[in-house]
């Protein structure tokens, strides 16, 4: 493994570290064993995120386009699975049993739908030279891919898991503008999108609506989700240029901080390694993404080039919705910082799509 | 290429989360520092109230009371040292309990800490009045259940305690969440989230004194949704006074609608006890207290089970009217005896059922095979839940012959179907489902399901919740039968006859059903009145019963109800 990739390599293991030691530094004064082995059990998530980037790194990404059709289907039994064991039980669910491990579909969702659209907008019949897809009108450019996405995109929100499924339909407007569609259709996507959030509203839970609406203004709930933000803005200022240092946070240690080590360990690390901290770690994810594009506009094969692109984007966008719900820039949907949060289908999944990334780049030259 | 603009839409987005972050933590720095250290904003929660639970009439059969708790909000600790020494002075806690109690309860310098719980009034009002002086005392008032009738209707109610984890992993998206009190078993448990108050809280900031200073947000509590039940107290006492000590269960149930009037069960348990729990009276409860014997256990129906057999070979033309079997007190099937509880002599079917003839039925079994009598029992929908609007019921169970092969590995014998026919075996009823298969007979041919919910937040529940099927078995065998559950009442000899000289007219069928050794279960069930009926009983005694003792707490469970003036029953 040579350039690029070992890039990739090194940096994703040095945030998946320090996110483990963020986890470490949130739990370890909570009582009980539960908390005691969270960060015990991100190491083993890490490690077998580490074989699964192995294997993709070493799985020809073109078989992919193969199976597309398979994995959707099978994703999308997935979440009609956790919809349907959702009602049996009276309770949400966003998660599987398998076994000792959770799966939680609506995270493997995100790369799987990428797949789906960078090889939906890349197929091209035998007999063609160049892509069709700037030649395909409404219905083929935006209309059939639409559908595809938003059946899983509804299941998602229904378990109920807002942030997944906004950020999914997100990457379906991302992966329009890129594929090379006219853009009036994404101009009347975006309207259309837009024009659909009312009526999504009705649907939301009133927990949900209460985190956008807190979003507005933080003191309209001041227990649930206003305080979260608050106490996370908290966190985050007083770690100031260089932090509390290491276990040393207060806001994060003092029970302040709910969720402190999945949406909010960013505020538990900023709390404690401060603006420098901060820094690196913005640095680090910055080269990570910024591999992924390059790679993508290295690449020839346009399957190849919008999915390195996607799943790039991916990744950015998680990070900066992320961060910015933990500044109170954005409201609290549930979106993982990727690499950082802790929950095993979230990891394996980032290091799924940047094994995918790094094959990709090793098959550059073959084309 | 548009993979390009990509590029620098990220450039563009990591400048904002840079920027963003050097605002908050390098320029807004020390103010955040600032109140981090001193942590300013006190939250005060405020408790709302749990939904009521009223029976049909509107009286209240689960309610609230208000207790007290004494917080002390964290300050200086020399203040607070004084303040706790006061606390414990009125209280009459001695000094180091107190401050003990308010070192586990911390949590943070701006959340209160609890150090004393359902303080009753009088000592509330003397610290309240201490506030001015102790200003870190903070009195607060929070609704607690109260169940004025103990253990009444206690399984149909259920229970509040703290969320198990089993629970919170299934309710943690509804915002539920670690030390939340919620329901346990029956109303309290399935209805939970309209019962469910929401916390409300006050937000304040403080000086470093701990001085208020003024209120930065507020959200009222809200008080749970009051939910309205289809028992009727006065029947329900009536039934559960019936019962006594014994192991039963009653249920009672309008014929036509489904509405439970009355759900029984025994042993129970006083809801109270875990509210307050440090008397050891939880440990001290009966294993099977918490068992909502009503729909939560199956049993062997014994002989009101013959009238599956009955409505089978009467609809399949097995038998008639005038098939009569003479019955020498025993009967041989395969290699074995079996045996009648007496001796009948020739019975046609009229007398079989008055009787409880076993041998009657055995012949008819036989002849009409076990499979038929499997499909007569889902006809009737026995071995399937009710669906009645209350957790944890469970299916009860009917056999039949690829059961018993594919789970037991063992062929059906045809000793195997006069056992079922008689209702042993491996049948199972829950009373619920006993009562609901006595409905097809009262009213004429429904099915009904059976529910216990009126009424939830003023919001009328009736209209949702009856739900009623035909049963497809022709009127005239339904009719026939009816009338010869009549006899099992009126005829002198018939096995419920004690319940002939009720000022109401009753009609049912009892069943002794053999579980273990000298142990058998006593079911009676039945409708009343005869000609127009207006209810229908199920009286079930576990293992220490027969159908006659059952006969005997229904008689008086009627004639209590037929003296009641609050009750109609014609």
């Amino acid at each position: 493994m040579r350039g690029n990739n070992l890039t990739i390599l090194i940096v994703a293991v040095l945030i998946a570290v320090i996110g483990v030691m963020s986890i470490y530094s949130s739990n370890y004064q909570k009582e009980g064993l539960l908390w005691q082995t969270i960060f015990q059990r991100q190491i083993l998530w890490i490690g077998l995120g580490l074989l699964l980037f192995f294997y993709m790194s070493n799985f020809n990404y073109r078989r992919l386009w193969d199976i597309t059709y398979i994995v959707y289907g099978v994703i999308t039994f997935l979440l009609f699975l956790v919809f349907v064991l959702g009602i049996v039980r009276l309770g949400a669910q966003r998660w599987l049993r398998l076994g000792w491990f959770n799966l939680q579909p609506s995270e493997v969702a995100k790369l799987i739908m990428v797949i789906f659209l960078a090889r939906y907008f890349s197929s091209k019949s035998s007999s063609e030279v160049s892509l069709p897809v700037s030649r395909y009108g409404i219905f083929r450019g935006l209309i059939l891919p639409f559908i595809f996405i938003a059946f899983p995109v509804g299941l998602i929100i229904e378990q109920p898991d807002l942030g997944s499924g906004l950020l999914v339909m997100f990457m379906f407007i991302i992966m329009v503008f890129l594929s090379g569609v006219r853009l009036r259709y994404l101009v009347i996507l975006t309207v259309f999108v837009g024009l659909c959030f009312p009526v999504v509203w009705n649907y939301l839970r009133d927990y949900q609506k209460d985190r956008l609406l807190v979003f507005l203004n933080p003191n309209v709930d001041p227990l649930g989700a206003g305080y979260t933000v608050i106490q996370s803005k908290i966190a985050i200022g007083s770690g100031q240029l260089f932090g509390k240092g290491w276990l040393l946070g207060t806001q994060s240690q003092l029970h302040f901080l709910p969720e402190s080590h999945t949406d909010f360990i960013f505020a538990t690390f900023a709390e404690e390694w401060g603006f420098v901290g901060c820094v690196i770690l913005l640095a680090l994810y910055y080269i990570l993404i910024r591999q992924g594009i390059k790679i993508a506009s290295k690449t020839g094969d346009y399957f190849g080039k919008l999915l390195a692109c996607g799943i790039s984007l991916m990744l950015g966008i998680q990070v900066f919705i992320n961060i910015c719900m933990n500044m109170g820039l954005a409201p609290v949907v549930g979106v993982p910082l990727p690499l950082m949060s802790y929950g095993g289908s979230s990891i394996m999944t980032t290091f799924v799509a940047l094994g995918i990334l790094v094959n990709i780049n090793k098959k550059r030259a073959v084309f | 290429m548009r993979v390009h603009i990509i590029g620098s839409v990220i450039i563009v987005a990591f400048s904002i989360l840079f920027l963003s972050i050097f605002n908050l933590q390098v320029i807004k720095g020390d103010n955040y520092k600032d109140q981090s250290d001193k942590n300013c904003i006190r939250l005060l929660p405020q408790a709302g109230a749990r939904g009521n639970i009223l029976d049909r009439n509107g009286n209240i059969i689960v309610g609230n009371y208000l207790s007290y708790d004494v917080m002390i909000m964290p300050q200086d600790k020399k203040v607070i040292d004084k303040t706790l020494e006061k606390v414990g002075e009125v209280l009459g806690i001695n000094i180091a309990e107190i401050k003990s109690r308010f070192k586990k309860g911390y949590l943070a310098p701006f959340i209160p800490v609890m150090v004393a719980s359902n303080v009753d009034s009088k000592k509330a009002v003397v610290l309240g009045e201490l506030k001015t002086d102790y200003s870190s005392i903070i009195i607060q008032a929070h609704p607690l259940r109260y169940y004025p009738y103990g253990k009444l209707a206690c399984h149909v109610v259920g229970y509040l305690n703290e969320i198990d984890h089993w629970r919170l992993t299934k309710l943690e998206d509804y915002g539920y969440k670690t030390k939340d009190i919620v329901g346990f078993g029956g109303v309290e448990e399935k209805y939970d989230y309209y019962l469910r108050e929401d916390e409300g809280a006050l937000s304040i900031e403080v000086d470093h004194r701990g001085r208020f200073i003024r209120i930065l947000g507020f959200k009222p509590p809200k008080d749970g949704k009051d939910i309205q039940l289809t028992l009727d107290l006065e029947i329900q006492k009536i039934a559960e006074d019936a019962i006594g000590d014994r192991k039963a269960s009653v249920v009672i149930m309008d014929p036509f609608s489904g509405e439970i009037l009355a759900m029984a069960s025994n042993p129970g348990f006083n809801p109270a006890i875990f509210i307050n729990k440090k008397n050891n009276s939880i440990a001290a409860l009966d294993n099977s207290a918490l068992i909502n014997r009503s729909i939560s256990a199956g049993f062997a129906p014994g002989s009101i089970f013959k009238l599956v057999g009955a409505s089978a070979g009467l609809e399949t033309n097995k038998i008639n009217l005038a098939t009569t079997y003479t019955c020498t007190g025993s009967m041989r099937v395969g290699n074995r005896d079996f045996k009648c509880w007496d001796t009948h002599g020739d019975e046609n079917l009229a007398q079989a059922i008055a009787h409880s003839c076993d041998v009657y039925f055995y012949r008819t079994g036989l002849l009409l095979g076990p499979q038929a009598i499997h499909d007569y029992a889902q006809k009737f929908s026995l071995g399937k839940v009710t669906g009645i609007d209350l957790p944890y019921e469970v299916n009860g169970f009917v056999p039949e012959p690829l059961w018993k092969r594919i789970k037991l590995f063992q062929n059906w014998y045809n000793g195997d179907t006069a056992n079922f026919v008689i209702g042993q075996g491996y049948t199972l009823l829950t009373p619920v489902q006993a009562v609901r298969f006595m409905a097809v007979f009262a009213n004429k041919g429904d099915l009904v399901t059976p529910f216990i919910i009126r009424n939830i937040g003023g919001k009328d529940m009736l209209k949702s919740r009856i739900k009623i099927t035909k049963v497809h078995i022709k009127d005239r065998v339904i009719n026939y039968l009816r009338q010869d559950l009549r006899g099992v009442v009126n005829d002198p000899t018939g096995t419920a006859n004690i319940l002939a000289n009720l000022p109401v007219s009753v009609a049912g069928k009892t069943g002794t059903a053999e579980v273990g050794r000298n142990q058998t279960h006593g079911w009676f069930v039945g409708f009343f009145p005869f000609e127009k009926p207006k209810y229908v009983i199920c009286v079930f005694l576990e293992s220490s019963g027969s159908g006659h003792s059952a006969s005997a707490v229904a008689k008086q469970i009627i004639g209590a109800m037929s003296q009641n003036n609050s009750i109609n029953l014609n």
